[in-house]
């Protein structure tokens, strides 16, 4: 049927041509398993898109709704945490497919003529995926996404004239408010897709018309020659089901986090950035003062531009890397400093109060309200009323607000006195209450 | 390799990455069908609202009290305040009946006098007990869920379809 389908289509499109150039393509020295993670990288691209646009389908993007509809997809829609499960941690996955790409060109001097083009647009996707990182970490308008957006935006500040005016560009207005989380929700819904996608296939034009670059050994290159179907593709499929598998796991397994509602007026909030940006987040502590403008202007500009220039500066004959120490010394000597600034820092975190401030709150007004006169936590406590040891996993979020708000509502015949608890009282004990699970 | 040797592993690389699709697209697809539809089938949580003291009811003296209905939508709830009738009869059974005509959804009220509910959109008349003494009205008043405890009158809040013969809930 499937069969009968395409050659339908094949006598009136005359696909044959498309079918040659996508997939016949010769791979010098042929298939190999250090090639797939081009092919990963896009996959996690449309694996974006495709959450991206579901999750946008409950999304509220105003400061007032933000963090509520995040917490409905999390909580009442159903499979809500997996498909938020799978953006969240498929951006990761994402990055690290990216890193993997770019140090196996880099290992093979794929970037070398004639495939500078295909470099250089490389590298503009790059900096496209880590405007998608920074951008979507704003759009669940928690504490999290707001200390960090408003750290990593005052890092514009520190660039000299221009440096006042990007900050209110960027923002929208004066301050980190509505006006940003709109157009942070606009440039990572609307403009960096359709950015990204026209650069993908641009990539991919590139890599059509200049061919893959295959092994250094250019003997081996020349030995055999095999097309892009059906082997390279059955090797990226196995390596896109493998990244797949882990991907889903982590999303099930792990649910994406969402910490407190955005509080601008709570500083007590240690904002730390997604991990791919946690190696520069330690650099800067070290550059303060004078040095603050090398971390945040000087630094990012060299590197983006040695990065551009790097088929332009390494064009020496052959592509072993044996033959290239200088590059090969500084790709090993970046990648030195990337993992000890971002060991660093993952100690660094590790050591942060963990504890959610409302939680500690919640935690500190049960002890206030003498909760354990009648209540029992872990067998501490009385046993008068029912035992909340695990009363996270039994009831809801609504469930718990409503019942602190007039407990004989919920529950008719409750002997439970009704507190009079403003909304942040109520808010911090439920989040307290939420965390005793299983 | 012969050409059937060549062609065998085509097709089994082919079905490789055709069995890997297949299931990525199930694990993921068969969710966001799920995601996209099941929220939107779902019915809204009722909940019973304590509308007062049974004690305030006078046998064959209907009251107009005050519900508070609350609606979830999404993750937006609001809360709004109905009026309903609630009528003790004389063997002291409790009925709350819905504001809105049965008719086309007005709202009628009690006329002592007469001693019968009317509403002023289409003459409708209603008995006491909720049944239509006459006008377009084509089923009686709906009657609302209700239950009492520790001598309180509580209500679920609903609506139902207007104009049909059958109380068919919205």
């Amino acid at each position: 049927m499937g069969r009968q389908i395409v050659q339908w289509l094949d006598n009136r499109l005359n696909l044959g041509p498309i079918r040659v150039a996508l997939l016949d393509e010769p791979i010098p020295g042929g298939a190999s398993w250090i090639y797939i993670f081009g092919s990963i990288t896009l996959f996690f691209f449309l694996l974006q898109m495709v959450t991206g646009m579901f999750l946008s389908i409950y999304y509220s993007p105003s400061t007032e709704h933000a963090y509520m509809s995040i917490q409905y997809i999390m909580d009442d829609v159903e499979f809500g945490s997996f498909i938020r499960g799978l953006h969240h941690w498929g951006a990761s996955g994402m990055m690290v497919a990216i890193g993997l790409h770019i140090l196996q060109v880099f290992l093979y001097g794929a970037y070398k003529k004639p495939r500078e083009l295909l470099w250089v647009v490389g590298v503009v996707l790059l900096i496209l995926t880590l405007a998608f990182g920074f951008s979507g970490y704003l759009l669940p308008w928690d504490q999290r996404a707001y200390w960090a957006t408003q750290v990593g935006i005052n890092m514009v500040g520190t660039l000299p004239v221009i440096g006042d005016v990007l900050i209110r560009v960027i923002r929208g207005g004066q301050n980190l408010g509505a006006m940003t989380l709109t157009r942070f929700f606009a440039l990572h819904t609307l403009f960096l897709p359709w950015l990204l996608m026209t650069l993908v296939v641009l990539h991919l034009f590139i890599l059509r018309r200049v061919g893959p670059a295959g092994p250094w050994d250019a003997a081996q290159a020349a030995h055999i020659s095999e097309p892009f179907w059906p082997k390279q593709v059955a090797m990226d499929a196995v390596a896109i089901g493998v990244a797949f598998t882990l991907i889903a796991s982590l999303a099930l397994l792990v649910p994406a986090p969402l910490s407190d509602p955005a509080n601008p007026s709570d500083t007590s909030f240690t904002p730390v950035p997604e991990w791919y940006f946690l190696f520069y987040y330690q650099l800067l502590k070290y550059l303060e003062g004078p040095l603050e403008i090398v971390g945040t202007v000087v630094l990012p500009i060299l590197f983006f531009l040695g990065l551009f220039a790097l088929p332009w500066l390494d064009r020496r004959q052959g592509r072993r890397p044996v033959s290239r120490p200088i590059v090969m010394g500084a790709g090993a000597g970046f990648l030195l400093v990337v993992f000890t600034f971002l060991s660093l820092s993952l100690y660094e975190v590790a050591s942060l109060p963990t504890s959610d401030p409302s939680v500690l709150r919640g935690k500190a007004l049960y002890q206030e309200l003498d909760c354990a006169g009648c209540h029992r936590i872990h067998g501490e406590g009385e046993a008068f009323a029912p035992d909340l040891s695990y009363v996270g996993d039994t009831r809801s979020r609504d469930w718990l607000l409503q019942h602190f708000k007039n407990p004989q509502a919920v529950v008719p015949n409750s002997e439970m006195p009704e507190y009079g608890l403003n909304e942040e009282e109520l808010s911090d004990l439920t989040n307290y209450m939420l965390t005793l699970k299983k | 390799m012969d050409a059937s040797e060549g062609e065998g592993r085509r097709t089994f690389l082919g079905w490789v990455g055709g069995v890997i699709a297949a299931m990525i697209g199930g694990a993921v697809g068969i969710p966001l069908v799920g995601y996209t539809i099941l929220p939107a089938l779902k019915r809204q949580k009722l909940s019973w609202h304590d509308v007062g003291p049974v004690a305030e009811l006078e046998p064959g003296s209907p009251k107009e009290i005050d519900c508070i209905h609350s609606v979830t939508d999404g993750w937006q709830k609001t809360t709004t305040k109905k009026s309903v009738w609630a009528v003790k009869d004389g063997q002291g059974a409790i009925s709350v009946f819905s504001p809105l005509c049965t008719h086309l959804g007005c709202g009628y009220r009690w006329e002592g006098d007469q001693r019968q509910f009317y509403c002023p959109c289409h003459n409708s008349y209603f008995h006491l007990d909720g049944k239509v003494l006459g006008g377009p009205a084509p089923r009686p008043l709906d009657t609302l869920p209700v239950k009492i405890e520790n001598g309180r009158l509580l209500v679920i809040y609903k609506e139902f379809k207007a104009g049909t013969p059958a109380k068919i809930e919205l």
